[in-house]
């Protein structure tokens, strides 16, 4: 264990406690989808939907969610909260131009901070965990690295973002292929399911298990009580589709196709949140720094933007009605 | 064939839900038919192209069953979500059966309740009015008739010109012409006599009968 870790206080990290807010979080196997553009776009209009918004930027080796923002690079962010056992999440929280909204930043001069070693991890998460807000935000990075994995399970809200091209759309499959997969590595052990399932996972071809639908629909034949408890635990992944940049009509529909294929392939309801259509107005105004959104309020993209946010906050609303 | 995939239904193989209209269906299976074919992009990397078509093979028996009345309300029983009706009278028997057996087509204009009305009372699609015999006969014994008549029923019968624009498709403005008897604004004679046949049919008129008077009017008048 490295020694400046020895006072870190891990209390927090036993026991079941609720989470400090509701926590969205922003993936997609591939890099350039858009991931930061619609984490930072998620928690502006979350913000301006009145919620108090935290947005984290968890693309520790490529961070970029300030400049989405329009923030300049900042001194205060996750890297001092890794160096430092003794940093608290909401004294390194910085400002947005955006009153309810603020940030996490992932920028920094340390140069090694990408690789965090478990235990790190779990303070990380410990922490965002237990932040207290309306909405969190995390942008992850690209890639099904065991740390983003994880960071992206911790979220009630599991978005992932795709684009029409076909390399997009692998990616983001075998993104969620290997969340999936990371979580039910999670419970199996716990609902002593282990050899169980590596059994079927071996003999895939006798039992006719092609998806994880299949895995799961096997095995709830097999052990009705503990797999429908697996079952229901796996249907809460309920994977939020995004499609980014798409051109034509047809191409923001394939966010549909790409629903139903999950629900399918996975077994468990997903939800498509909406389309996004492609627009130069988004790079131009990256390259000048600030948000589109701070500019355009008639455009499309505006719309759309904005009715992923609502779809978001609707169940918090309930929630608090209830 | 009954074998269900991978334990779903056919409302879960089409995502929809146990009480989608013919519409919904019609639009879920199309969007299935997109989804499922062989070189949609969605389908990359997560199902093979034969997987693909067994999928599809079920989505189409899926709305086969689905899209027709009687088959959907077989299933529904089937599968536990209705229970089976209760035997019928054997009376009726005939007209029921007949009526269940058609496809679900878009056009049902006397569909809903029949709860009964007090005696001298009728109804339309969209109102109940009373019944004047001496109105009754005069549609009754009308050789020849023009648009001015048929404004007459349509008022009579209690149905607004918006209502009838919005259930038979014809915009108003035809329709106020058409009442108005201004010929030069109508279509042609085969389309003109359609809107008439459409008009009688939601006024629960004898549409051959009321369209030919019509067209008598309508022919002799724009030769």
């Amino acid at each position: 264990m490295k020694p400046n870790l020895i006072n870190a206080d891990f209390s927090p990290l036993r026991g079941r406690i609720e989470p400090g807010s509701t926590i969205i979080a922003v993936g997609g196997g591939k890099g350039g989808v858009g991931k930061s553009f619609i984490s930072s776009s998620i928690a502006i209009f979350l913000s301006q939907l009145g919620y108090d918004v935290t947005a984290i930027d968890l693309d520790l080796g490529g961070a970029n969610l300030h400049t989405s923002l329009g923030l300049p690079l900042s001194n205060k962010g996750i890297n001092e909260f890794i160096l430092d056992p003794q940093a608290e999440l909401s004294s390194l929280i910085q400002t947005t131009h955006w009153p309810k909204l603020s940030l996490l930043s992932g920028s920094s001069e340390a140069m090694d901070v990408a690789n965090i070693d478990e235990i790190q991890r779990s303070r990380i998460m410990s922490a965002i965990y237990r932040h207290k807000t309306d909405f969190t935000v995390l942008d992850l990075s690209a890639g099904t690295h065991h740390a983003t994995l994880d960071f992206f399970l911790m979220a009630k809200h599991k978005v992932v973002v795709f684009t029409p091209e076909p390399s997009s759309i692998e990616n983001a499959y075998r993104f969620l292929k290997a969340s999936f997969f990371r979580k039910l590595r999670r419970y199996e052990h716990q609902l002593q399911l282990k050899t169980q399932i590596d059994e079927l996972l071996s003999n895939r071809d006798t039992h006719g298990i092609k998806n994880p639908s299949d895995l799961i629909r096997v095995l709830v034949d097999r052990e009705p009580v503990l797999g429908m408890k697996l079952k229901n635990i796996m249907a809460d992944l309920g994977y939020k589709i995004v499609l980014n940049q798409a051109r034509t009509r047809q191409e923001v529909d394939m966010g549909y196709a790409l629903q139903s294929v999950c629900n399918k392939y996975f077994g468990f309801p997903c939800e498509f949140l909406g389309g996004l259509e492609y627009d130069n107005a988004v790079w131009q105004s990256l390259r000048q720094k600030h948000h589109l959104l701070m500019a355009n309020r008639q455009s499309h993209l505006y719309a759309q933007l904005m009715g992923i946010a609502r779809k978001i906050a609707k169940p918090q609303s309930q929630n608090k009605a209830a | 064939m009954s074998e269900r995939y991978d334990g779903q239904t056919y409302y879960e193989l089409l995502e929809v839900s146990p009480v989608a209209g013919p519409t919904d269906i019609y639009n879920a299976y199309q969007r299935a038919r997109a989804t499922y074919s062989p070189n949609s992009p969605a389908i990359y990397s997560m199902f093979t192209p034969e997987e693909a078509l067994q999928l599809m093979s079920l989505v189409e028996e899926a709305y086969q069953t689905l899209s027709h009345q009687a088959r959907r309300k077989e299933y529904d029983v089937k599968i536990g979500l209705a229970k089976a009706p209760p035997p019928k009278p054997t009376a009726q028997e005939p007209a029921r059966a007949r009526s269940q057996d058609q496809w679900i087509g878009p056009v049902k204009t006397s569909a809903g309740k029949q709860e009964s009305l007090p005696t001298g009372f009728s109804r339309t699609k969209f109102s109940v009015y009373e019944v004047k015999p001496d109105i009754e006969t005069e549609i009754e014994q009308a050789q020849e008739i023009d648009g001015p008549f048929i404004q007459k029923i349509r008022l009579y019968k209690g149905v607004t010109l918006d209502q009838m624009s919005e259930e038979i498709r014809v915009i108003k403005s035809t329709l106020v012409a058409l009442e108005a008897n201004d010929l030069e604004a109508l279509p042609v004679a085969v389309f003109t006599r359609g809107f008439v046949v459409q008009m009688a049919r939601l006024l629960g008129l004898n549409e051959r009968k009321i369209s030919d008077a019509y067209m008598k009017y309508f022919r002799s008048k724009r030769s």
